[in-house]
């Protein structure tokens, strides 16, 4: 019934092999979203590119998550324009939308016990039907490789801890083989070598010309894994660029109304971003 | 960063081969494979000596002899039509010995029989379908108002006597106020073209106090005779199934089973939450109307014929579940089976437990139903920690 409905609209358009690195792949232009009366986002315009790590960093309330739910199609935009590849996100359907792009949200959620494998597996279903499944498999073995939870593919979902649920669903997103990702907090529930784990997976899709955009709490981890940041403050974007640029100490001291320096690590130079205690 | 590879260390021991996932799932298909079959095997030998037991009791041999006769009859019936007069070898088996065997079997029992087989089939995988679209385990067929719809319109008939569509009034009121009162409940349950699950949980709880008022208002004016119908109507009975009963149950039955597999897929993905759904291109909307509607007419139809008929809904697709895992494209026609072995069951204990007595079906799958479902209900507690 699905698949006939799909089939009588014509097969679904597969995306054409990855963009040339730096194009735009998705795009909010000018959009306002409105939330319960509140203008949660004002005005916001953010360029999504091919090959390159885009963090969105802000205090709580900034309008990073509504940004990204603007981005999928989650929320209705009050004004402007979301586009991917160019198009509106209406001129897609909801099987080419999954095949473009890959959104991991912050609440996790399963609510039934099925194993991690097909947690992970659930991420191949918008291929089903195309050439790309033969591809399944492979596809979910090396996302379970990659977010480091193939000892506990054979697990239930429900019998792992945060942070290994985190990765389970940071596994299924890779195993969608997108060429955008969308990544709310990959990183909050996870521990050090976890989150570096996670944001070195974001770079090296990144260096096969994925787009990758990831909302981050931390700024060091943003600062040296983001290409580029945006600083969201109040539901507007008050800064975009390289983080050497964007992060410094006057406009982080504004943005988060609290003392914030940022000093260069002494060996390697990279800035290091710390509250004045 | 330089495009150089780096040359594999010999030194290095090769990877460990990790615990094949992917494989470990296959094997969980197979396993998925075998519960159809048994639960396929129990099913016909349930059936088989069901249809055997009664006041008239006839050996499993007959019934299988008697149900090879006439397919034998028959079909050669038909290829005679088609043109070649052909002796088909599938007379085999004894018939049954009592004068009055044959027609037991076929006027009284084997309808009997299949309708619980189809009405089981239908309930279980109706609740299934539920627990997958509401991504809770809890979710029942009669939240959305089915059951409680379809008592008003038998009730409402009994109570008027009417008799517009001569035997037939009793289910097509009762099929058509169940399906009428669903789709209030989820017009009701939408706002901005979404359905929130908690919304619609609560209109199904607010449409069925009333639909239970008017159902209690007709149990007072009736008469005594309707009064009695109407109370006999709302415990659940197979008595009186008719082949025409089956007919029109078969379609409704098929179209909705039809449907609930085709979402399967789906459903396992709606475990993830709406959002993530959609994001993996899954119409979550349309998703749920055409399963509202699957389990209006699965549950509509069975209800219309057999009364009310509670938990099988819940508690087989809950024990399919824990046997084989919480993927759809196995739990819905696992479920379907399951749900046809237990009503099969139950009807041979409802027909048989007294002696000329026919008892209540709802009250024996309640009476087994409910403390079952509480036992799942501790023990899923005890080791999940409970469904918030």
């Amino acid at each position: 019934m699905m698949r006939l409905a799909v089939s009588l609209r014509g097969a679904p358009r597969l995306p054409t092999p990855s963009p040339a690195a730096g194009s735009v792949v998705a795009a909010a232009d000018g959009v306002s979203v409105v939330l319960g009366g509140a203008r949660v986002l004002d005005d916001v315009s953010v360029e999504v590119r091919a090959g390159e790590v885009l963090a969105l960093v802000g205090p709580n309330g900034a309008g990073k998550s509504t940004l990204l739910s603007a981005l999928t199609g989650d929320v209705a935009v009050a004004a402007g324009s979301v586009t991917l590849h160019g198009e509106p996100l209406r001129a897609w359907s909801a099987t080419e939308s999954a095949m473009r792009r890959a959104v991991l949200l912050q609440q996790v959620r399963l609510s039934f016990p099925f194993t991690v494998a097909e947690v992970v597996e659930m991420g191949r279903a918008p291929w089903a039907g195309t050439a790309f499944e033969d591809s399944d498999d492979e596809a979910v073995r090396s996302a379970l490789a990659e977010a480091d939870v193939t000892q506990f593919a054979a697990r239930r979902f429900t019998s792992l801890s945060g942070g290994e649920q985190a990765r389970v669903a940071l596994a299924r997103v890779l195993a969608q083989r997108t060429g955008l990702l969308l990544l709310d907090e990959p990183t909050a529930a996870l521990d050090l070598r976890h989150q570096e784990l996670v944001l070195g997976v974001a770079r090296t899709r990144a260096a096969t010309g994925v787009a990758v955009v990831v909302v981050l709490h931390d700024l060091n981890l943003a600062a040296a894994h983001a290409d580029r940041v945006a600083v969201l403050a109040g539901g507007r974007v008050v800064a975009t660029g390289p983080p050497a640029e964007v992060l410094g100490g006057a406009l982080l001291t504004d943005v988060y109304e609290h003392d914030v320096e940022v000093i260069a690590h002494p060996r390697t130079g990279a800035p290091v971003i710390l509250p004045r205690r | 960063m330089t495009a150089t590879v780096p040359a594999p260390s010999p030194t290095e021991a090769p990877p460990e081969p990790a615990p094949d996932a992917v494989r470990a799932s296959r094997w969980r298909q197979g396993r998925g494979g075998v519960l159809i079959a048994g639960l396929s095997v129990a099913l016909v030998v349930v059936t088989v000596v069901s249809a055997g037991r009664g006041q008239l009791q006839i050996p499993p041999s007959e019934v299988v002899g008697s149900i090879m006769h006439r397919l034998d009859a028959n079909l050669e019936w038909v290829l005679a039509q088609a043109g070649p007069t052909v002796d088909l070898p599938l007379d085999v088996g004894p018939r049954p010995q009592h004068v009055q065997g044959e027609n037991t079997l076929w006027l009284v029992r084997f309808p009997r029989v299949v309708l619980a087989l189809l009405v089981g089939a239908a309930l279980a995988a109706a609740g299934a379908l539920m627990q997958g679209v509401f991504g809770n385990p809890l979710a029942e067929p009669a939240i959305v108002g089915v059951s409680p719809g379809a008592a008003v319109g038998a009730s409402l008939v009994f109570v008027t006597g009417s008799t517009f569509l001569g035997e037939w009034t009793v289910a097509v009121a009762a099929f058509a106020t169940g399906l009428v009162t669903t789709l209030l409940v989820y017009a009701l349950s939408r706002s901005g073209g979404r359905t929130e699950v908690v919304t619609l949980v609560l209109t199904g709880v607010a449409v069925t106090a009333v639909a239970f008022a008017i159902v209690a208002f007709a149990t007072f004016v009736a008469t005594p005779e309707a009064r009695e119908q109407i109370v006999f109507w709302q415990l659940g009975s197979l008595n009186g199934a008719r082949w025409q009963a089956i007919l029109a149950v078969l379609p409704f039955v098929a179209v909705g089973l039809t449907l609930a597999f085709a979402m399967a897929r789906s459903l396992d993905l709606l475990a993830l939450g709406e959002r993530s759904a959609r994001h993996l291109g899954v119409r979550v909307e349309r998703l749920r109307i055409v399963a509202i509607v699957a389990v209006a007419m699965l549950v509509g139809s069975g209800v219309a014929f057999a009364g009310v008929i509670g938990f099988v809904g819940l508690v087989v697709p809950h024990l399919i579940r824990m046997i084989a895992g919480p993927g759809h494209r196995l739990l819905l026609p696992a479920s379907a089976l399951g749900g046809a072995l237990l009503l099969v069951s139950a009807d041979l204990v409802a027909r048989t437990a007294i002696e000329y007595a026919d008892l209540p079906l709802g009250m024996l799958t309640a009476l087994v139903g409910g403390p079952l479902f509480f036992w799942l209900l501790r023990r899923t507690r005890t080791s999940q920690g409970g469904w918030a």
